[in-house]
């Protein structure tokens, strides 16, 4: 049953979780989102401990679920849920259709990039790799399309996931000190940008990145 | 080759059967949407009187009108029947082996909507001139959707034939599940559109725009476009259930066997039903103009279903 194709599968829907989070309506949504992805996370490294007997990943996995599936996703919820901006209408310069043909155009850029590329361990992954790669160019897509501050914020966390991604995979062994890096790294990020996020809303009562040109306060 | 005698029985069952539920699927959408207006509405049986009702009533045809419009519902019902014999919906094969191609499938809807709007501007009236163009292009703008979503099927079960590609996924036979996932999804949108349901369409509202090629039809024609309709819904939703969700569908010919497919159909339909029961009295209708915003999220979909097939996820 579990498989390398399983973890290539579930790498896939990161990419379609990650795609809800772009196109999603509200910050609330997005979060949500965002927390359904983490899980997919947690559960591609469960796999990978599994198949290639890591236990630095089972520990991984369990920081990242408290940190990533339920510590931010509250955090954004509380700090993001009351940044509403009425006047924002269109989030994104990309209509979705045109959003989702990139994503897999990226997907394809990233395949064809990953293909040279010899992995120390199973070759069987190098979709998953591809994927992982595709997923942080995918954060910087939404933090350049999006004109939404806070969906902004999420993109730098889709980036994260993806960069994470390809640590357990390129580096399963890495000692358990590198992951509660990076996850308190996301954690104290996504603090700092939403107490930034509060402070423009307050002063400019906007969130709209076009907004931002003046200096003010 | 020519089928043997129980593949023909078969089909001939399947298309009967699905002849015969068809007023109950769309029964079953109008009782659906009274429970949800809170009133009382028409009972499950209602279609059945209606077209008992009309077969009685005289024919009336536009004095403009031409072969075409006179032809069309008999030719949109025979295609219908067609494809009924060549879906695996029953059984994992499909009943007669050559109509049970993808493409052969997807063109045979083609021809029963092109014959559908020919009529529309037949009738010689602009309002159903109007409804025609609107017809074709709603068709038109699914079309990209369900034909990338249904190659990525194929190209994932190595063939075009549907019994290939049902027997494929029920036995978790595919090279990426990912893609078949997505494929499916993007194909349920597709398949959703081509119901006639809102946000989208309104197969029932002849008297509007939307469906303006039955504006001017009467009488027994008209209780036979209302059945091809319901048809039609019953069949797309088992093109969808046949490839995609093929789980209880019958392996062989056996009586039992079929017997317990059909029974496994009617649930699953029942279950799809419900649920588009539900999303399509929740929503509003979509302004056509915004429609393909929507379907070209769908074709975005597929699109991505493709790429992770090349990539193998």
């Amino acid at each position: 049953m579990l498989s390398f194709a399983l973890v290539n599968t579930l790498a896939g829907f990161l990419i379609v979780t990650s795609q809800s989070v772009i196109l999603a309506k509200t910050s609330k949504s997005a979060a949500k989102f965002y927390s359904l992805q983490s899980l997919l996370l947690v559960l591609i490294f469960l796999v990978l401990a599994r198949l290639q007997g890591a236990h630095e990943l089972y520990l991984w996995s369990a920081t990242a679920f408290v940190t990533k599936v339920v510590l931010l996703p509250l955090v954004m919820l509380k700090f993001f849920g009351k940044l509403v901006d009425p006047n924002l209408e269109a989030e994104s310069i990309l209509p979705p259709a045109a959003s989702v043909a990139l994503s897999a155009a990226v997907v394809i850029l990233c395949f064809v990039v990953v293909l040279g590329v010899s992995l120390p361990g199973s070759a069987d992954i190098k979709p998953a790799l591809a994927i992982s790669l595709a997923h942080f160019f995918l954060g910087l897509v939404c933090i350049v399309t999006q004109r939404n501050i806070l969906k902004q914020v999420f993109g730098y966390c889709l980036m994260e996931n993806g960069s994470h991604l390809t640590l357990a995979l390129l580096a399963p062994n890495a000692p358990e000190l590198v992951e509660v890096g990076i996850a308190t790294d996301a954690i104290f990020a996504v603090v700092v940008m939403g107490v930034l996020g509060t402070q423009i809303f307050r002063q400019l009562n906007t969130l709209d990145a076009r907004a931002l040109t003046t200096l003010k306060g | 080759m020519l089928p043997d005698l129980p593949h023909l029985a078969l089909a001939g069952f399947q298309a009967t059967a699905l002849l015969a539920a068809a007023p109950l699927v769309s029964g079953f959408a109008r009782v659906m949407r009274a429970k949800m207006h809170n009133r009382q509405g028409p009972g499950l049986l209602q279609d059945y009187r209606d077209i008992v009702k009309l077969m009685q009533r005289q024919e009336v045809w536009p004095p403009d009108s031409g072969w075409v419009f006179k032809a069309m519902p008999m030719l949109v019902m025979a295609v219908l029947l067609v494809i009924a014999t060549g879906t695996p919906i029953f059984t994992l094969a499909p009943p007669i082996h050559v109509m049970g191609d993808l493409v052969l499938s997807i063109y045979l809807y083609a021809l029963a909507r092109f014959f559908l709007s020919l009529s529309g501007i037949d009738s010689g009236s602009s309002f159903a001139g109007i409804g025609a163009s609107r017809e074709l292009t709603v068709g038109v703008l699914v079309e990209p959707t369900m034909l990338l979503s249904l190659f990525v099927a194929a190209l994932l079960a190595g063939s075009t034939d549907e019994g290939a590609i049902a027997t494929a996924i029920a036995n978790g036979h595919m090279q990426s599940a990912g893609a078949a996932v997505l494929a499916g999804l993007a194909f349920a949108f597709g398949v959703y559109v081509e119901l006639g349901k809102l946000p989208y369409d309104m197969a029932e509202a002849e008297q509007e725009l939307q469906e303006g090629p039955l504006t001017e039809y009467s009488g027994p024609s008209l209780a036979l476009l209302k059945w091809a309709l319901a048809l039609k819904q019953t069949l797309v939703v088992g093109w969808f259930v046949g490839l995609f969700l093929p789980f209880g569908a019958s392996a062989d010919l056996s009586i039992d066997g079929v017997f317990n497919g059909a029974l496994a159909f009617a649930l699953k339909a029942l279950v799809i039903f419900a649920i588009v029961g539900v999303l399509s009295n929740a929503v509003a209708r979509v302004r056509f103009r915004f429609t393909p915003r929507h379907s070209w999220a769908g074709v975005g979909v597929a699109s991505l279903a493709f790429v992770f097939y090349l990539v193998g996820v």
